[in-house]
């Protein structure tokens, strides 16, 4: 019984560690412009927090969402495995189940990697100067529904 | 309340809701959207008859942790070829693709 | 529990799925050479690894077991008998053929080309995967990645308005018959309390007894059925088809007209004979009773036909004329599957694998006569005969084959689905079949017309490289070797079933 709730105590610091850490980290990496107004709106990226939120988002926040989408059906995909982990260790080959969730995830990296590389998860997406020749620029055109 | 057919007739609700959805709409992100109610329906009734019928094997429930992982990659990959359409066209009304007919 | 023995068991399934795991370590090598390297160059590079890929992918085959019908593996999800281990080879063909006719055309750009080989590869890998299946839970996954990754390869060129168009027709048509399988697949599950086929067959020949049951059974089969003649681009959903191919880079097009195409006849075979048929170590199969599904399938098969060639005849465009001579030739097929023997079965089999190399071959000249200066409407292929004699002796040729005359491949594969309906009795079908020849006689005559017998309207010389004449050959010899000395790949075929 007071195990159960030590448990529960241990998850509840570390939830609270976690805020901490991931704040802490995002102020040290993240780089300082201070005259920028855009920066101390709630949302950083250029969409306004007060408003009608019927509005059309700028499509490159679609790119970033798919990425984000992928990670997280892996979890949902992840979960099941860890949900029968303990049984493979009593089988003694807790390191054959583990070696083949580092590969599955291993290939979903590999495919973060390729975006990363391919400037897709960056707001303006850099071509290659020998590419540019061929790209044709669109023209703007109104927006219809 | 808590019977099989009460989950059944929700899955086929949802079913239905979705294939009237897809013909309804106009908007290619909410046909899209009708199509995930589809999914849910099927979805549903996997865990509905995993659930009163066959407890014992859980492959009802991994089948609709499946469906949940390829609903996202059909919605990422819908979604992404509505992007690319929507950058050239500036709309996301079905009718505006008509360049293939015939 | 996991059983003693449940790694040892596993380790030992996963060499029967080699070709997909090699396929698999190529598109992974393929995705690192196109981040390592500037991807925008080395498009021969590409081709050589997914091309290597494909044909070693098939290598494992030879080193595993004799197939047998009740060989499974990796806790009954797949099934190692002959249709499988022949079609692993066949999708590998497809794979390579279209990543040749993509090197040779030029048709994607370099930019997109690195992506085009890996969902190729991924798509042969799904379908590779889907004729193995025994497990409606597999079956659905292979399902939607051969046709997840297909939409995305119709639409590969991003920049082009109609590439874009067809894309987004065929994912919207894809997922929502796919969704409407999956309802069906619930249903079954919901009757058998288990994924696995063999499980549900019993199930379903104990409840097509009861006639409350019967409705469910129906329904599933309706519901089936929208995902499979979605694949195969039959009546009622043959609507996306025309405008898909027209859209599709056109090596895409000769992909999807072969490959995914096939998946679903295969699938027919895999789905419809275990489960709604009985008798299946006999030759002849039947229905499971109260449900009557071959009618319907025949009905479907003759619509399919008639509406194929009767709106081939108006089109002006070469690829949307051979979108509909493909809707035609899948009422053909449909004709094998609703025979229900063992004759059926090969016969479908044997027209798959001709229907590969005749109709890749009308696609590759489509694709060539287009990146040679010319384009896709007929108009470009007036006169064309005196200017590309050889391009077009070949179109003939793949025409010919098409229509179904002696002595191409296409002729032994209809004499053989037309033996299957009539040896089944089914006359009237095997009529309209006939008729539907003579239909289909005018418009791919009219293509041959417009080649050697018309006046050139432009006098643009078309030089074809010497890289498309091989492959060219390639895809003339087995049209051509195959209609005369069938004999081997029929024996081959007759020992599937």
């Amino acid at each position: 019984m007071f195990f159960d709730f030590a448990n529960v105590f241990i998850f509840i610091i570390l939830g609270l560690l976690m805020t901490f850490v991931i704040i802490t980290v995002s102020r040290l990496l993240a780089p300082r412009v201070s005259d920028v107004p855009d920066k101390f709106t709630t949302y950083e990226c250029g969409e306004r927090p007060v408003g009608s939120a019927w509005i059309l988002f700028n499509f490159r926040f679609y790119a970033v969402a798919l990425a984000f989408l992928i990670f997280d059906i892996e979890l949902a995909l992840v979960f099941p495995c860890i949900s029968v982990y303990h049984k493979w260790l009593k089988a003694g080959s807790g390191l054959f189940a583990l070696i083949e969730i580092a590969v599955f995830v291993g290939i979903l990296f590999l495919g973060l990697i390729y975006m990363w590389n391919r400037g897709d998860l960056k707001w303006t997406k850099e071509v290659p100067e020998e590419m540019e020749e061929g790209l044709v620029l669109e023209e703007e055109k109104p927006i219809t529904f | 309340m808590n019977s099989l057919y009460t989950y059944l007739f929700l899955a086929a609700l949802l079913f239905s809701l979705g294939i009237f959805g897809v013909f309804q709409r106009r908007s290619l992100i909410g046909m899209l959207i009708a199509i995930e109610l589809m999914l849910n329906g099927a979805s549903i009734n996997f865990m509905a008859f995993n659930r009163f019928l066959a407890p014992d094997p859980i492959v009802g429930q991994i089948y609709t942790l499946f469906i949940m992982g390829i609903a996202a990659a059909e919605a990422a990959i819908a979604l992404s070829i509505i992007v690319a359409v929507f950058r050239r066209l500036r709309s996301i009304n079905i009718e505006r693709a008509q360049e293939l007919r015939g | 529990m996991i059983p003693e023995n449940f790694i040892q068991s596993n380790l030992q399934g996963i060499s029967f799925i080699g070709p997909e795991l090699i396929l698999t370590l190529a598109i992974l090598l393929i995705l690192l050479v196109g981040v390592l390297l500037p991807y925008w160059r080395h498009r021969i590079l590409f081709t050589i690894l997914a091309v290597a890929g494909l044909a070693g992918s098939v290598l494992p085959l030879w080193k595993l077991p004799q197939p047998a019908p009740d060989l499974t593996y990796l806790s009954n999800l797949f099934v190692w008998d002959w249709l499988t281990f022949l079609s692993k080879p066949f999708f590998a063909v497809v794979g390579v053929l279209t990543i040749l006719l993509t090197q040779v055309t030029g048709e994607i750009d370099n930019s997109e080309y690195s992506e085009c080989t890996i969902l190729v590869l991924a798509v042969t890998m799904g379908m590779m995967l889907l004729v193995a299946s025994t497990d409606l839970l597999m079956i659905y996954l292979a399902f939607e990645t051969m046709g997840i990754l297909s939409y995305l390869l119709v639409g590969i060129r991003a920049r082009d308005e109609r590439s874009g168009e067809a894309a987004l027709k065929y994912v919207l048509y894809g997922a929502f018959t796919s969704g409407t399988m999956l309802f069906g697949f619930s249903l079954l599950f919901g009757l058998a309390g288990s994924t696995d086929l063999l499980a549900i067959s019993q199930k379903v020949a104990f409840a097509s007894q009861h006639p409350q049951d019967r409705l469910l059974l129906i329904v599933a089969i309706l519901f089936f059925l929208a995902g499979l003649l979605f694949k195969t681009a039959s009546f009622p959903f043959h609507f996306w088809c025309p405008d898909v191919y027209e859209g599709a880079p056109t090596p895409i097009t000769a992909f999807l007209s072969v490959g995914p195409k096939a998946a679903g006849f295969v699938l027919f075979i895999r789905l419809f004979y275990p489960l709604f048929a009985t008798g299946h170590d006999a030759t002849i199969y039947e229905a499971v009773s109260g449900l009557d599904w071959p009618s319907i399938l025949a009905l479907v098969s003759a619509i399919t036909m008639t509406l194929g060639n009767l709106a081939a005849i108006h089109q002006n465009n070469l690829k949307r004329l051979l979108a509909y001579s493909s809707i035609a030739h899948a009422g053909y097929l449909l004709m094998g599957i609703v025979s229900l023997s063992d004759l059926g079965l090969r016969s479908v089999v044997f027209y798959l694998v001709v229907y590969l190399f005749m109709n890749v071959g009308a696609f590759a000249v489509v694709a060539m006569v287009a990146s040679a200066g010319g384009s896709e409407e007929i108009d470009s292929y007036r006169g064309l005969g005196a200017r590309a004699p050889y391009v077009c002796v070949a179109m003939a040729i793949f025409l010919f084959s098409l229509i179904g005359l002696p002595p191409f491949a296409g002729f032994v594969g209809k004499v053989y689905l037309f033996a299957a309906v009539i040896y089944k009795k089914i006359y009237w079908l095997a009529v309209v079949a006939a008729l539907n020849t003579v239909i289909s006689l005018y418009y791919y005559l009219r293509i041959v017309k417009a080649m050697f017998l018309e006046k050139p309207t432009e006098t643009i010389q078309i030089q074809v490289p010497l890289s498309s004449r091989v492959l060219l050959l390639a895809l003339l010899v087995p049209t051509l070797g195959l209609g005369i000395y069938w004999q081997p790949l029929a024996r081959v075929v007759s020992g599937m079933f």
